[in-house]
Protein backbone atom coordinates (compact mmCIF):
# COMPACT_ATOMS: atom_id res chain seq x y z
CA UNK A 1 0.00 0.00 0.00
CA UNK A 2 0.56 3.09 -0.63
CA UNK A 3 0.45 5.98 2.46
CA UNK A 4 1.00 9.70 1.05
CA UNK A 5 1.34 12.40 4.70
CA UNK A 6 1.04 15.95 4.23
CA UNK A 7 2.73 16.51 1.07
CA UNK A 8 3.78 19.92 -0.28
CA UNK A 9 5.17 21.19 -3.01
CA UNK A 10 5.54 25.28 -4.50
CA UNK A 11 7.14 25.49 -8.04
CA UNK A 12 8.72 29.09 -7.15
CA UNK A 13 5.70 31.31 -5.23
CA UNK A 14 3.70 29.00 -6.34
CA UNK A 15 2.21 26.17 -4.15
CA UNK A 16 1.06 23.53 -5.98
CA UNK A 17 0.24 20.85 -3.39
CA UNK A 18 -0.67 22.24 0.10
CA UNK A 19 -0.53 19.14 2.52
CA UNK A 20 -1.77 16.32 0.49
CA UNK A 21 -2.69 12.79 2.42
CA UNK A 22 -3.70 9.67 0.59
CA UNK A 23 -4.07 5.81 1.25
CA UNK A 24 -3.90 3.79 -1.29
CA UNK A 25 -4.92 0.16 -0.39
CA UNK A 26 -3.18 -2.91 -2.09
CA UNK A 27 -5.22 -3.46 -5.63
CA UNK A 28 -6.95 -0.13 -5.19
CA UNK A 29 -7.46 2.08 -8.07
CA UNK A 30 -7.73 5.84 -6.78
CA UNK A 31 -9.23 8.56 -9.44
CA UNK A 32 -7.45 11.88 -8.80
CA UNK A 33 -9.84 14.51 -10.60
CA UNK A 34 -9.75 18.23 -10.17
CA UNK A 35 -9.24 21.28 -12.14
CA UNK A 36 -6.26 21.49 -14.36
CA UNK A 37 -4.03 23.36 -12.35
CA UNK A 38 -5.36 21.89 -9.33
CA UNK A 39 -2.42 20.10 -8.39
CA UNK A 40 -3.19 16.16 -9.75
CA UNK A 41 -0.87 15.76 -11.90
CA UNK A 42 2.21 17.50 -9.66
CA UNK A 43 0.76 14.72 -7.14
CA UNK A 44 1.09 11.77 -9.51
CA UNK A 45 4.85 12.94 -10.06
CA UNK A 46 6.05 13.75 -6.84
CA UNK A 47 5.04 9.91 -6.36
CA UNK A 48 7.70 8.44 -8.48
CA UNK A 49 10.12 11.27 -7.22
CA UNK A 50 9.92 13.25 -11.11
CA UNK A 51 9.15 15.87 -9.24
CA UNK A 52 11.11 16.89 -5.98
CA UNK A 53 8.75 17.83 -3.26
CA UNK A 54 9.46 20.24 -0.60
CA UNK A 55 7.47 18.44 2.78
CA UNK A 56 5.66 15.26 3.45
CA UNK A 57 6.06 12.19 2.95
CA UNK A 58 5.59 8.99 1.15
CA UNK A 59 5.71 5.37 2.19
CA UNK A 60 5.15 2.27 -0.29
CA UNK A 61 4.37 -0.91 1.63
CA UNK A 62 5.52 0.78 5.25
CA UNK A 63 9.23 1.96 3.76
CA UNK A 64 9.84 5.65 3.31
CA UNK A 65 10.58 6.74 -0.64
CA UNK A 66 12.76 9.20 -1.86
CA UNK A 67 14.18 11.00 0.84
CA UNK A 68 15.75 10.25 4.33
CA UNK A 69 16.46 11.46 7.68
CA UNK A 70 19.63 13.16 7.62
CA UNK A 71 22.14 12.73 10.55
CA UNK A 72 21.91 16.45 11.79
CA UNK A 73 17.69 16.39 11.28
CA UNK A 74 16.11 17.14 8.12
CA UNK A 75 15.62 14.79 5.58
CA UNK A 76 18.15 14.11 2.75
CA UNK A 77 17.49 12.68 -0.90
CA UNK A 78 18.16 8.99 -1.16
CA UNK A 79 21.25 8.19 -3.17
CA UNK A 80 20.98 8.11 -7.07
CA UNK A 81 21.22 4.07 -7.21
CA UNK A 82 18.07 3.71 -4.62
CA UNK A 83 16.12 6.13 -6.24
CA UNK A 84 16.44 4.10 -9.31
CA UNK A 85 15.34 0.82 -7.08
CA UNK A 86 12.54 2.83 -5.58
CA UNK A 87 11.91 3.79 -9.23
CA UNK A 88 11.18 -0.19 -10.56
CA UNK A 89 8.19 -0.44 -8.01
CA UNK A 90 6.38 2.19 -10.32
CA UNK A 91 5.33 2.60 -13.76
CA UNK A 92 4.10 5.31 -14.95
CA UNK A 93 2.29 6.22 -18.23
CA UNK A 94 2.05 9.51 -19.83
CA UNK A 95 -0.26 11.91 -21.54
CA UNK A 96 1.80 11.86 -24.52
CA UNK A 97 3.01 8.25 -24.43
CA UNK A 98 7.12 9.24 -24.64
CA UNK A 99 8.21 6.19 -26.48
CA UNK A 100 11.68 5.85 -27.61
CA UNK A 101 11.49 7.06 -31.17
CA UNK A 102 14.86 5.04 -32.25
CA UNK A 103 13.76 1.31 -30.76
CA UNK A 104 11.07 -1.03 -32.05
CA UNK A 105 7.76 -1.32 -29.75
CA UNK A 106 9.27 -4.53 -28.46
CA UNK A 107 13.10 -3.30 -27.52
CA UNK A 108 10.64 0.13 -25.71
CA UNK A 109 9.16 -2.78 -23.01
CA UNK A 110 12.32 -4.78 -22.54
CA UNK A 111 14.45 -1.47 -22.01
CA UNK A 112 13.59 -1.76 -18.08
CA UNK A 113 13.59 -5.23 -17.61
CA UNK A 114 16.92 -5.47 -19.92
CA UNK A 115 18.97 -2.84 -18.62
CA UNK A 116 17.27 -1.42 -15.30
CA UNK A 117 16.38 -5.32 -13.59
CA UNK A 118 19.05 -7.04 -15.60
CA UNK A 119 16.81 -10.31 -16.96
CA UNK A 120 18.23 -12.04 -19.14
CA UNK A 121 18.04 -11.32 -23.22
CA UNK A 122 15.80 -14.88 -23.57
CA UNK A 123 13.73 -14.05 -20.35
CA UNK A 124 13.16 -10.10 -21.35
CA UNK A 125 11.77 -10.64 -24.61
CA UNK A 126 9.61 -13.50 -23.37
CA UNK A 127 8.39 -10.65 -21.14
CA UNK A 128 8.14 -8.26 -23.83
CA UNK A 129 6.22 -10.52 -25.91
CA UNK A 130 4.37 -11.63 -23.83
CA UNK A 131 3.28 -7.81 -22.62
CA UNK A 132 2.56 -6.90 -25.82
CA UNK A 133 0.11 -9.89 -27.19
CA UNK A 134 -1.41 -8.81 -24.02
CA UNK A 135 -2.48 -5.22 -25.28
CA UNK A 136 -3.04 -6.92 -28.88
CA UNK A 137 -0.27 -5.35 -30.33
CA UNK A 138 1.41 -8.76 -31.02
CA UNK A 139 1.94 -8.03 -34.53
CA UNK A 140 3.44 -4.87 -34.09
CA UNK A 141 6.31 -5.58 -32.20
CA UNK A 142 8.97 -5.10 -34.74
CA UNK A 143 7.48 -1.41 -36.26
CA UNK A 144 8.71 2.02 -34.47
CA UNK A 145 6.65 4.14 -32.33
CA UNK A 146 5.57 6.68 -35.55
CA UNK A 147 4.58 3.68 -37.51
CA UNK A 148 1.77 3.31 -34.81
CA UNK A 149 -1.68 5.22 -33.96
CA UNK A 150 -1.78 7.03 -30.71
CA UNK A 151 -3.64 4.50 -28.99
CA UNK A 152 -1.52 1.72 -30.25
CA UNK A 153 1.33 3.42 -28.91
CA UNK A 154 -0.25 4.03 -25.41
CA UNK A 155 -1.05 0.52 -25.58
CA UNK A 156 3.09 0.03 -25.95
CA UNK A 157 3.40 2.55 -23.64
CA UNK A 158 1.37 0.80 -20.70
CA UNK A 159 3.33 -2.64 -21.66
CA UNK A 160 6.11 -0.93 -20.84
CA UNK A 161 5.36 0.04 -17.75
CA UNK A 162 4.22 -3.27 -16.62
CA UNK A 163 7.36 -4.62 -18.22
CA UNK A 164 8.69 -3.78 -14.69
CA UNK A 165 6.38 -5.81 -12.74
CA UNK A 166 5.02 -2.68 -10.99
CA UNK A 167 3.70 -2.97 -7.41
CA UNK A 168 1.64 0.68 -8.58
CA UNK A 169 0.86 1.92 -12.19
CA UNK A 170 0.65 5.62 -12.44
CA UNK A 171 -1.68 6.94 -14.95
CA UNK A 172 -1.19 10.49 -16.20
CA UNK A 173 -4.33 11.59 -18.37
CA UNK A 174 -3.34 8.62 -20.92
CA UNK A 175 -6.61 9.13 -22.88
CA UNK A 176 -6.17 13.19 -23.63
CA UNK A 177 -4.22 13.03 -26.29
CA UNK A 178 -6.12 10.33 -28.24
CA UNK A 179 -8.65 11.02 -30.69
CA UNK A 180 -12.00 9.85 -29.42
CA UNK A 181 -12.37 6.73 -31.55
CA UNK A 182 -9.12 5.34 -30.13
CA UNK A 183 -9.58 5.83 -26.31
CA UNK A 184 -11.59 2.38 -25.81
CA UNK A 185 -8.94 0.53 -27.02
CA UNK A 186 -6.69 2.23 -24.28
CA UNK A 187 -9.20 1.72 -21.57
CA UNK A 188 -9.83 -1.60 -22.27
CA UNK A 189 -6.10 -2.69 -21.73
CA UNK A 190 -6.96 -0.48 -18.31
CA UNK A 191 -10.26 -2.82 -17.58
CA UNK A 192 -8.22 -5.91 -17.85
CA UNK A 193 -6.01 -5.05 -15.29
CA UNK A 194 -8.63 -4.90 -12.96
CA UNK A 195 -8.26 -8.73 -12.36
CA UNK A 196 -4.93 -8.43 -11.45
CA UNK A 197 -4.79 -6.03 -8.12
CA UNK A 198 -2.18 -3.70 -9.01
CA UNK A 199 -2.61 -0.54 -7.64
CA UNK A 200 -3.45 2.09 -10.25
CA UNK A 201 -3.53 6.22 -9.23
CA UNK A 202 -5.52 7.53 -12.34
CA UNK A 203 -5.11 11.41 -13.17
CA UNK A 204 -8.08 12.03 -15.58
CA UNK A 205 -10.86 13.88 -17.08
CA UNK A 206 -12.80 11.43 -17.91
CA UNK A 207 -15.39 10.67 -15.37
CA UNK A 208 -17.06 8.04 -16.87
CA UNK A 209 -14.09 5.93 -17.08
CA UNK A 210 -12.98 6.88 -13.45
CA UNK A 211 -16.76 6.22 -11.84
CA UNK A 212 -16.24 2.73 -13.98
CA UNK A 213 -12.45 1.75 -12.54
CA UNK A 214 -12.04 3.75 -9.88
CA UNK A 215 -12.76 1.99 -6.30
CA UNK A 216 -12.34 6.01 -4.95
CA UNK A 217 -12.28 9.22 -6.51
CA UNK A 218 -10.40 12.28 -4.99
CA UNK A 219 -11.19 15.70 -5.93
CA UNK A 220 -8.24 18.18 -5.34
CA UNK A 221 -8.86 21.62 -5.52
CA UNK A 222 -5.98 24.20 -4.97
CA UNK A 223 -3.15 21.40 -3.86
CA UNK A 224 -5.12 19.38 -1.58
CA UNK A 225 -7.76 16.45 -1.22
CA UNK A 226 -11.04 18.51 -0.43
CA UNK A 227 -13.17 15.10 -1.19
CA UNK A 228 -12.30 11.58 -1.01
CA UNK A 229 -15.36 8.90 -1.11
CA UNK A 230 -16.55 6.05 -3.60
CA UNK A 231 -17.55 6.95 -6.94
CA UNK A 232 -21.46 7.34 -6.05
CA UNK A 233 -20.10 9.77 -3.22
CA UNK A 234 -18.13 12.01 -4.88
CA UNK A 235 -19.88 12.16 -8.39
CA UNK A 236 -23.49 11.80 -7.45
CA UNK A 237 -23.60 13.25 -3.95
CA UNK A 238 -20.78 16.25 -3.73
CA UNK A 239 -20.94 17.84 -0.47
CA UNK A 240 -18.32 20.64 -1.50
CA UNK A 241 -19.13 23.80 -3.49
CA UNK A 242 -16.37 23.56 -6.25
CA UNK A 243 -16.85 20.41 -6.21
CA UNK A 244 -20.50 20.95 -7.58
CA UNK A 245 -19.58 23.33 -9.65
CA UNK A 246 -16.86 21.35 -11.27
CA UNK A 247 -19.21 18.77 -11.98
CA UNK A 248 -21.56 20.86 -13.69
CA UNK A 249 -19.04 21.98 -15.69
CA UNK A 250 -17.55 18.75 -16.92
CA UNK A 251 -21.05 17.32 -17.73
CA UNK B 1 49.23 21.98 -69.57
CA UNK B 2 49.48 19.92 -66.36
CA UNK B 3 53.21 19.67 -65.38
CA UNK B 4 54.17 16.12 -65.15
CA UNK B 5 54.56 14.22 -62.37
CA UNK B 6 52.20 16.84 -60.50
CA UNK B 7 49.23 14.83 -60.29
CA UNK B 8 50.87 12.18 -58.73
CA UNK B 9 52.28 14.31 -55.76
CA UNK B 10 49.15 16.24 -55.24
CA UNK B 11 47.57 12.84 -55.13
CA UNK B 12 49.80 11.94 -52.36
CA UNK B 13 49.34 15.29 -50.84
CA UNK B 14 45.70 14.72 -50.64
CA UNK B 15 46.11 11.19 -49.15
CA UNK B 16 47.78 12.91 -46.22
CA UNK B 17 45.47 15.81 -45.72
CA UNK B 18 42.67 12.82 -45.94
CA UNK B 19 44.40 11.13 -43.04
CA UNK B 20 45.35 14.41 -40.84
CA UNK B 21 41.34 14.68 -41.36
CA UNK B 22 40.40 11.26 -40.33
CA UNK B 23 43.01 11.40 -37.32
CA UNK B 24 41.63 14.94 -35.85
CA UNK B 25 37.77 13.34 -36.43
CA UNK B 26 38.45 10.26 -34.45
CA UNK B 27 40.50 12.23 -32.04
CA UNK B 28 38.32 15.20 -31.85
CA UNK B 29 34.95 12.72 -31.24
CA UNK B 30 37.00 11.61 -28.41
CA UNK B 31 37.31 14.08 -26.80
CA UNK B 32 34.10 16.25 -27.52
CA UNK B 33 32.80 13.18 -25.57
CA UNK B 34 34.39 13.87 -22.72
CA UNK B 35 34.22 17.34 -22.97
CA UNK B 36 30.60 17.50 -23.65
CA UNK B 37 29.88 15.24 -20.86
CA UNK B 38 32.32 18.25 -18.77
CA UNK B 39 29.58 20.33 -20.12
CA UNK B 40 26.79 18.92 -18.36
CA UNK B 41 28.90 17.96 -14.96
CA UNK B 42 27.17 18.29 -11.32
CA UNK B 43 30.27 20.00 -10.45
CA UNK B 44 30.58 24.04 -11.47
CA UNK B 45 33.69 24.10 -11.49
CA UNK B 46 34.28 21.55 -14.33
CA UNK B 47 31.45 22.69 -16.25
CA UNK B 48 33.33 26.52 -16.29
CA UNK B 49 36.37 24.65 -17.28
CA UNK B 50 34.49 23.35 -20.46
CA UNK B 51 33.28 27.12 -21.07
CA UNK B 52 36.79 28.22 -20.62
CA UNK B 53 38.23 25.67 -23.08
CA UNK B 54 35.39 26.18 -25.69
CA UNK B 55 36.11 29.66 -25.84
CA UNK B 56 39.98 30.02 -25.89
CA UNK B 57 39.70 27.36 -28.88
CA UNK B 58 36.62 28.69 -30.43
CA UNK B 59 38.34 31.89 -30.16
CA UNK B 60 41.26 31.32 -31.25
CA UNK B 61 42.28 31.39 -35.17
CA UNK B 62 43.65 27.80 -35.92
CA UNK B 63 46.62 29.44 -37.78
CA UNK B 64 47.87 30.74 -34.34
CA UNK B 65 46.91 27.68 -32.38
CA UNK B 66 49.04 25.83 -34.94
CA UNK B 67 51.94 27.64 -34.68
CA UNK B 68 51.97 28.49 -30.60
CA UNK B 69 51.90 24.29 -30.32
CA UNK B 70 54.74 23.77 -32.96
CA UNK B 71 57.25 26.17 -31.42
CA UNK B 72 55.65 25.47 -27.48
CA UNK B 73 56.61 21.72 -28.13
CA UNK B 74 60.26 22.00 -28.36
CA UNK B 75 60.56 24.02 -25.28
CA UNK B 76 58.31 21.96 -23.48
CA UNK B 77 61.14 19.06 -24.50
CA UNK B 78 58.41 17.53 -26.44
CA UNK B 79 60.64 16.67 -29.49
CA UNK B 80 57.61 15.55 -31.88
CA UNK B 81 57.31 17.30 -35.58
CA UNK B 82 55.48 18.71 -37.23
CA UNK B 83 52.95 15.85 -37.83
CA UNK B 84 52.54 14.92 -34.02
CA UNK B 85 52.08 18.80 -33.17
CA UNK B 86 49.57 19.12 -36.64
CA UNK B 87 47.47 15.93 -35.36
CA UNK B 88 47.56 17.22 -31.97
CA UNK B 89 46.25 20.82 -32.87
CA UNK B 90 43.54 19.41 -35.27
CA UNK B 91 42.39 17.34 -32.40
CA UNK B 92 42.11 20.01 -29.81
CA UNK B 93 39.76 22.54 -32.75
CA UNK B 94 37.51 19.73 -33.60
CA UNK B 95 37.40 18.77 -30.24
CA UNK B 96 35.80 22.11 -29.60
CA UNK B 97 33.82 22.00 -32.68
CA UNK B 98 32.53 18.88 -31.74
CA UNK B 99 32.00 19.10 -28.29
CA UNK B 100 29.24 22.14 -29.44
CA UNK B 101 27.70 19.95 -31.57
CA UNK B 102 27.13 16.97 -29.20
CA UNK B 103 26.09 19.63 -26.62
CA UNK B 104 23.48 20.84 -28.69
CA UNK B 105 22.50 17.54 -29.53
CA UNK B 106 21.94 16.35 -25.58
CA UNK B 107 19.74 19.71 -25.32
CA UNK B 108 17.46 18.75 -27.83
CA UNK B 109 16.40 15.48 -26.27
CA UNK B 110 13.04 16.29 -25.03
CA UNK B 111 12.20 16.41 -21.62
CA UNK B 112 9.49 13.54 -21.80
CA UNK B 113 12.16 11.17 -23.01
CA UNK B 114 14.45 11.99 -19.72
CA UNK B 115 11.63 11.47 -17.90
CA UNK B 116 10.79 7.72 -19.18
CA UNK B 117 13.93 6.71 -19.15
CA UNK B 118 14.21 8.08 -15.35
CA UNK B 119 11.26 6.41 -14.33
CA UNK B 120 12.45 3.36 -15.69
CA UNK B 121 15.12 3.70 -13.09
CA UNK B 122 17.65 3.19 -16.52
CA UNK B 123 21.82 3.35 -14.68
CA UNK B 124 23.50 5.96 -16.06
CA UNK B 125 25.64 3.49 -18.39
CA UNK B 126 22.45 2.34 -20.33
CA UNK B 127 20.89 5.60 -20.48
CA UNK B 128 23.91 6.89 -22.17
CA UNK B 129 24.45 3.82 -24.87
CA UNK B 130 20.62 3.24 -25.20
CA UNK B 131 19.21 6.76 -25.00
CA UNK B 132 21.34 9.16 -25.05
CA UNK B 133 23.91 8.61 -27.54
CA UNK B 134 21.33 7.20 -30.48
CA UNK B 135 19.08 10.16 -30.41
CA UNK B 136 21.99 12.74 -30.07
CA UNK B 137 23.95 10.44 -33.11
CA UNK B 138 20.67 11.63 -35.16
CA UNK B 139 19.99 14.91 -34.04
CA UNK B 140 23.52 16.21 -34.95
CA UNK B 141 24.77 13.80 -37.66
CA UNK B 142 24.29 17.38 -40.45
CA UNK B 143 26.02 19.60 -38.01
CA UNK B 144 28.68 17.11 -37.20
CA UNK B 145 29.51 16.25 -41.06
CA UNK B 146 29.40 20.19 -41.28
CA UNK B 147 32.56 19.71 -39.09
CA UNK B 148 34.34 17.00 -40.66
CA UNK B 149 34.17 18.74 -44.04
CA UNK B 150 35.61 21.86 -42.30
CA UNK B 151 38.05 19.57 -40.83
CA UNK B 152 40.00 18.51 -44.14
CA UNK B 153 39.93 22.33 -45.44
CA UNK B 154 41.22 23.50 -42.07
CA UNK B 155 44.12 20.80 -42.25
CA UNK B 156 45.65 22.67 -45.20
CA UNK B 157 46.86 25.23 -42.04
CA UNK B 158 48.99 22.81 -41.14
CA UNK B 159 51.60 23.51 -44.45
CA UNK B 160 52.44 26.48 -42.24
CA UNK B 161 54.19 24.40 -39.70
CA UNK B 162 55.90 22.21 -42.71
CA UNK B 163 53.28 19.87 -42.47
CA UNK B 164 53.69 18.20 -45.97
CA UNK B 165 49.89 17.20 -47.33
CA UNK B 166 47.96 18.66 -50.20
CA UNK B 167 49.03 22.64 -49.72
CA UNK B 168 52.26 22.51 -49.36
CA UNK B 169 52.45 19.90 -51.96
CA UNK B 170 50.92 22.01 -54.11
CA UNK B 171 53.12 25.09 -53.27
CA UNK B 172 56.61 22.91 -53.96
CA UNK B 173 55.50 22.43 -56.95
CA UNK B 174 53.98 25.75 -57.81
CA UNK B 175 57.90 26.79 -56.92
CA UNK B 176 59.14 24.80 -59.32
CA UNK B 177 56.86 25.06 -62.54
CA UNK B 178 55.15 28.42 -62.17
CA UNK B 179 51.97 27.19 -63.12
CA UNK B 180 50.02 28.58 -60.64
CA UNK B 181 46.39 28.52 -61.53
CA UNK B 182 46.71 25.19 -62.99
CA UNK B 183 48.46 23.55 -59.60
CA UNK B 184 45.85 25.59 -56.93
CA UNK B 185 42.91 24.78 -59.53
CA UNK B 186 44.07 20.60 -59.16
CA UNK B 187 44.30 21.79 -55.44
CA UNK B 188 41.27 23.02 -55.20
CA UNK B 189 39.75 19.96 -57.37
CA UNK B 190 40.84 17.71 -54.97
CA UNK B 191 39.80 19.37 -51.41
CA UNK B 192 36.37 19.35 -53.15
CA UNK B 193 36.05 15.54 -54.13
CA UNK B 194 37.28 15.22 -50.10
CA UNK B 195 34.01 17.10 -49.38
CA UNK B 196 31.94 15.67 -51.15
CA UNK B 197 32.56 12.32 -50.29
CA UNK B 198 32.32 12.93 -46.98
CA UNK B 199 29.24 14.67 -47.71
CA UNK B 200 27.97 12.17 -49.39
CA UNK B 201 28.92 9.16 -46.51
CA UNK B 202 27.33 11.43 -44.27
CA UNK B 203 24.25 11.33 -45.88
CA UNK B 204 23.97 7.44 -46.39
CA UNK B 205 24.67 7.55 -42.66
CA UNK B 206 21.37 9.67 -42.03
CA UNK B 207 19.23 7.75 -43.85
CA UNK B 208 20.33 4.53 -42.14
CA UNK B 209 19.87 6.14 -38.58
CA UNK B 210 16.74 8.10 -39.93
CA UNK B 211 14.21 7.84 -37.26
CA UNK B 212 11.43 5.59 -38.92
CA UNK B 213 7.84 6.05 -39.60
CA UNK B 214 8.32 10.23 -39.15
CA UNK B 215 6.92 12.55 -42.39
CA UNK B 216 10.46 13.31 -44.18
CA UNK B 217 11.93 10.17 -43.91
CA UNK B 218 13.48 10.58 -47.22
CA UNK B 219 14.79 14.09 -46.87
Amino acid sequence: MIAIRGLRKAFGGLRVLQGVDLDIGDGEVVALIGRSGCGKTTLLRCINFLEEYDAGEIRLDNTPLWYREAPGGGRQRVSEAEARRQRQQMGIVFQQYNLFPHMTVLDNVLLGPRFSQRVSAVEADHLGRRLLARVGLEGKMSAYPAQLSGGQQQRVAIARALAMRPKVLLLDEITSALDPELVGEVEDVIRSLLSERIMMVIVTHALRFAREVAHRIAYLSDGAIVELGSPAEVLDRPKDPSLKEFLRHVR
Amino acid sequence: MIPPGSLALLAQGAAVSLLLAAAAIVGGTVLAIVLAAAAFSRIAAVRALYRVYVYIVRGTPLLVLALLLFYAMPALDLRTGPYIAGTLVLIIYTGALFAEVFRGGVLSIPRPQWESARSLGLPPVAMFRKIVAPLVTRYTLPPYVNVCVMTVKASSVLSIISVWELTLAAREIIERTFAVFTILGLAAAFYFVMCFGIDRLGRRVERRLALRGFAGERA
